[in-house]
């Protein structure tokens, strides 16, 4: 075999694997929910130390080591094709399993199919390593830099192809992998092998051998069922598969008022990932327009004439027809995902708005918009919609969301005119939440902008579905309050908070406690005042800010019991099971993780390893911990700075992993000796970015996009180039690269990566970015500690034996 | 035979006939004594959660839910959960439909408008109370095996009509309640229209697959409407438009 054939190798099926693994979250995201994809996956993903749990129980020699490489190096295409087949096969209605046994059985299954093709790759690297022991660098960087261009190859494809179709991508580059390693070896059963694995690869990006299969309650196929219904066109991005259907029988119209009488216009549904995004309109008849009148969007026209508005987060344009409307001149529509815009844009043209109005959409984040454009608007409207997490965009659903932040409102406030009005609507939940986190995220950004009281600058209205929250810095004036009353009274909507307002009036939508009213009267009194009421109320519906973006988390443990312990008349809203799935991937990482490592460590698996092995573990795992959560840290916090979560989770990945690769090689030529320093130097420079990165991002947010990318490489490759480095040095340096050694370094670093994904996530919820590279550091601390003390054992270990 | 049908033996006799038929339907429909078990099981756990209307309680009592569960669901037609019944649509849980049942303060002789009658169960529990039920399914086959099974289960006082939701059933308004078993993303105007002043209409409303919320409707005297928001809940979508 060539020097550099085995890394090549390496490199590709790092690739293949990597590749898969993004594929699959969006695939799964389209056809079950996006909660379930993470969970089976993230569980899934356990193969990889699986591998090195393997390898140290078998103990295999050189020459098996040898055999074992070339035959998982073949074997990693095909179980690539035959996991998404099979996994294709098995009908699991993820619905079911909170109500029967039986699905679980099936998920099993599903977690053995997807684990497979991870298990199977991971064993050709770590066998990689393990004949490589002088080159660990290099052939550990060799599988950074090809998981990096995984990442790359994933995200470029998901531009091109849908992402079902993708799936089979990543076979090829294993077979490409496998086709490496036949060449080098020239035996004629591995080149038929190979040649099978290139032929059958090829044949799944021709034809798929498998097929999409949406969950029959996700809202797309229930939209297709309708009568006459007709898909008009589709689109894949990265940030998600969009789809638009026609049918007559479709109505969108948030909170629209029961007094409403007329017709509804004809409307297209909007779906991104097969749930439900909007929809757009044709709004060409006069007599349809009518329609806009009576939603609760409606209510900031109603204050007074409105020359100019800015739409964040504008869908299919019913707010920016509104705006048209209700009289605006100068219209901007500003929408993340480039898809729906395109749509919606298609739409306005087909329902010619006249020249006289300036109408543009911009595809941008609304927040960085709001900052950077230079224009002032007399309205500043985000409709019910959400906006777009990274979960849409792949590997990490966090949901991050920073249009929704006290950072956010206080932007938009500031952009806009002396007699300004922002607005803000969601739907109404019951028990309420996201409506009582929006009266009191408002109320701390106006305090943050205006002198003095706010209560006369603060307007709440609720339908019997949706509410809008209006902030004017400048205050509302008694005339514009007199006409919003008498028209909220003509459409049945409540106003449960409005200047002057002294006492909770019984409205036309009943809620059981006033608490949207206490909620307002909170944020008017100040902030201890508001703290104090989310405080008592069960949920967590205090104003986030950018260090943790998470505005529509609302879980704690207190209000987990309230759910569950209660009669049956509160049931867990599925927005919130995102939650549950995240401590149910946890749970079942940490179990599994415990079995597959503690447990065959404590069976006798180390006795034969000598001294130090646990020192090894907790050097390996807390490596692994402290690179994924400064890979998510730096996901989330680079959202912000980049505006766009594809282009963070793309720019992280990819710097990370090459950078890290680079790093990797590299370090084959430092001593083993000092190995504890990287690992050192990694908590200090992750204990600046806690307190820098954040207010970095923030300040450079309105810069041009080649400088903030610039920025971004620039901060994150030479901390990659560093976290390339403890696991090689560590392998020289602890495990000293006997086999078995470097087999359970590798388990304890798998294990702890795919664990250390869920808690994470879990620590950004609760503590924020902040905490997570701060956790970071302190693992590297750790990792640092446990080298140290490992190498002092060694010496201790020899210096005995040597007087023995 | 004229004499014959005026004597009380003759009605005697036929009444006897007629209570014993009515006793083999009833004990049809209850179906056999370990499935009885499952569903009084069933109603105590849901009067453990807080429905209390002993009229709908009796009526949950009563109904063989088994029979209006695919076959291969029988043996978990009485847990607490919804059931596939095919075409993407499910039976509501029964914990839901007792809850959407008492919230209507029905009373025997009552009309009652059910849309999405899916596989038919809870029209037999309205009929069960004694209301007449006008229910009406979007999906043609959901629609024609609901109007066979509920009419070889005897619930004589339902009419199934295979239309569309959106639009009621003008020819039979008004109605003292509405019962809407699937969401809507809106709440349609017909139904308000064709809701008796002083009845009351439950639905589950929002997004078609976002945030839903069971709503209870009602009509005041002077016709104004009014709304509570009860519970969070997930349903199937109402479907528009004749299939």
């Amino acid at each position: 075999m060539s020097r550099y054939s085995r890394p090549l190798a390496v490199a590709l099926l790092s690739a293949s694997t990597l590749a898969y693994e993004i594929l699959l979250v969006r695939v799964f995201g389209i056809e079950q929910f996006h909660h379930f994809a993470y969970m089976a996956i993230g569980v899934a993903m356990l193969g990889f130390g699986a591998a090195g749990t393997l390898l140290a129980l078998v103990r295999p020699g050189p020459t098996a080591a040898e055999r074992g490489f070339v035959a998982a190096a073949l074997a990693t295409p095909l179980a690539l094709v035959a996991s998404a087949t099979l996994v294709h096969l098995i009908p699991l209605d993820a619905t079911q399993l909170p109500w029967s046994l039986r699905p679980w059985l099936k998920l099993a299954l599903v977690y053995l199919l997807l684990a497979l093709p991870f298990a199977v790759g991971a064993l050709a690297v770590l066998l990689a390593l393990v004949l490589e022991r002088e080159r660990a660098g290099l052939v550990y960087g060799a599988s950074f830099v090809g998981a990096g261009l995984g990442a790359t190859l994933a995200l470029s494809i998901l531009w091109v192809a849908l992402p079902w179709r993708a799936l089979a991508v990543p076979a090829a580059a294993g077979a490409v992998g496998a086709a490496t390693v036949a060449v080098a070896r020239r035996g004629p059963a591995v080149v038929a092998i190979a040649c099978a694995a290139l032929a059958l690869a090829a044949l799944a990006l021709i034809r798929p051998p498998w097929e999409l299969r949406i969950n029959p309650y996700k809202a797309l196929p229930q939209v297709e069922a309708y009568p006459e219904a007709r898909r008009v066109t589709e689109r894949a991005d990265p940030v998600g598969w969009v789809v638009a259907v026609e049918a007559a029988a479709f109505h969108h119209a948030p909170g629209l008022s029961l007094g409403y009488q007329g017709e509804f216009p004809p409307q297209s549904a909007l779906f991104v990932d097969g749930d439900i995004a909007g929809a757009t309109t044709d709004w060409s008849g006069q007599e349809d327009r009518r329609l806009l009148d009576w939603l609760p969007t409606a209510t900031p026209y109603v204050l007074g004439e409105v020359e100019s508005v800015l739409v964040v987060g504008a869908g299919g344009g019913t707010e920016v027809w509104n705006a048209v409307e209700h009289g605006a001149r100068r219209v901007r529509a500003v929408e993340l995902h480039g898809g729906i815009a395109e749509l919606a844009r298609e739409s306005m043209a087909e329902n010619a708005i006249p020249d006289a109005i300036d109408v543009r959409w911009v595809v941008a984040d609304g927040r960085r918009y709001v900052s950077s454009a230079g224009e002032r608007f007399d309205l500043v409207t985000l409709g019910p919609g959400r906006g777009f997490g990274a979960s849409a965009a792949g590997v990490h659903a966090l949901n991050e969301d920073y249009l929704h932040t006290v950072e956010a409102y206080r932007d938009y406030l500031g952009g806009l005119t002396e007699d300004g009005v922002l607005a803000i609507s969601g739907w109404v939940t019951v028990p309420p939440r996201r409506s009582l986190r929006t009266i009191l995220t408002v109320g701390e950004a106006l305090r943050g902008v205006t002198a003095g009281e706010i209560g006369d600058r603060l307007v709440v209205v609720r339908s019997w579905a949706t509410f809008t929250v209006l902030a004017k810095p400048s205050g509302f004036e008694p005339r514009a309050i007199e006409a919003l009353t008498e028209w909220t009274r003509s459409r049945g909507f409540d106003l449960d908070w409005r200047p002057g307002i002294e006492r909770p009036t019984p409205g036309f939508n009943l809620l059981d406690e006033p608490v949207l009213y206490e909620a307002a009267a909170a944020a008017v009194e100040g902030a201890e005042a508001a703290e104090a009421f989310e405080e008592d109320y069960p949920f967590t519906v205090g104003p986030v800010g950018d260090g943790r973006p998470y505005p529509h988390h609302y879980l704690r443990a207190g209000s987990l019991s309230l759910f569950f312990g209660a009669e049956r008349g509160s049931v867990l809203p599925i927005a919130e099971w995102g939650y549950v799935a995240l401590i149910a991937t946890l749970a079942q990482s940490l179990v599994l993780a415990a079995v597959l490592l503690l447990g065959p460590v404590l069976l006798g698996g180390g006795a034969t390893t000598g001294e130090g092995l646990g020192l090894v573990l907790a050097y390996f795992s807390a490596i692994g911990l402290g690179f994924m959560a400064a890979e998510i840290a730096a996901i989330q916090q680079l959202t912000l700075l980049l505006g766009h979560p594809v282009y963070a989770v793309a720019s992280v990945l990819v710097v990370l992993l090459v950078f890290s690769g680079v790093g990797s090689m590299r370090s084959d030529r430092w001593s083993a000796r000092h190995g504890w320093a990287a690992a050192a130097v990694l908590a200090v420079i992750m204990t600046i970015y806690a307190a820098g990165l954040l207010p970095l991002s923030r300040a450079l947010q309105p810069a041009a996009l080649p400088a903030r990318g610039l920025v971004t490489v620039s901060v994150l490759a030479p901390l990659a180039f560093l976290m390339g480095t403890p696991f090689p040095l560590g392998l020289r340096g602890m495990a000293r690269g006997a086999a078995e050694r470097v087999a359970w370094a590798w388990a304890a670093n798998g294990f702890a990566s795919v664990v250390a994904t869920p808690l994470a996530a879990l620590i950004a919820l609760e503590a924020g970015s902040r905490v997570l590279w701060l956790t970071a550091g302190l693992a590297y601390a750790g990792a640092a500690l446990s080298y140290r003390a490992g190498r002092t054992t060694a010496a201790t270990t020899a210096r005995s034996r040597a007087r023995a | 035979m004229m004499f014959l049908s005026r004597s009380p033996l003759f009605r005697l006799t036929v009444s006897a006939l007629l209570l014993s038929a009515c006793g083999v339907e009833a004990q049809e429909r209850q179906g056999d004594p370990e499935q009885a078990e499952r569903r009084r099981a069933m109603v105590e756990q849901i009067e453990s959660y807080g429905v209390r209307d002993s009229a709908t309680l009796a009526a949950m009592r009563a109904v063989p839910r088994h029979e209006f569960v695919p076959g291969r669901y029988r043996d978990r037609a009485y847990g607490d959960h919804p059931l596939p019944i095919g075409h993407g649509q499910t039976i509501s849980q029964p914990y839901i439909v007792a809850y959407m049942t008492e919230i209507l303060e029905l009373e025997p002789g009552m009309k009652v408008l059910e849309i999405g009658t899916g596989s038919g169960y809870q029209a037999a529990v309205l009929a069960e109370i004694g209301c007449d039920v006008y229910t009406m399914e979007i999906f043609g086959a959901l629609a024609e095996s609901a109007r066979e099974r509920l009419g070889r289960l005897a619930y004589d006082s339902v009419e199934v009509r295979h239309g569309d939701g959106h639009y009621g059933w003008p020819e039979a308004a008004p109605f003292e309640a509405i019962i809407v078993t699937a969401a809507a993303g809106h709440i349609p105007p017909a139904l308000v229209d064709q809701l008796e002043v002083g009845g009351r209409m439950v639905i589950p409303v929002g997004s078609v697959y976002g945030v839903q919320n069971l709503i209870l409707v009602t009509k005041r005297d002077e016709g104004e409407v009014r709304t509570r928001n009860l519970l969070p809940v997930r349903f199937v979508p109402m479907l528009e438009g004749l299939r």
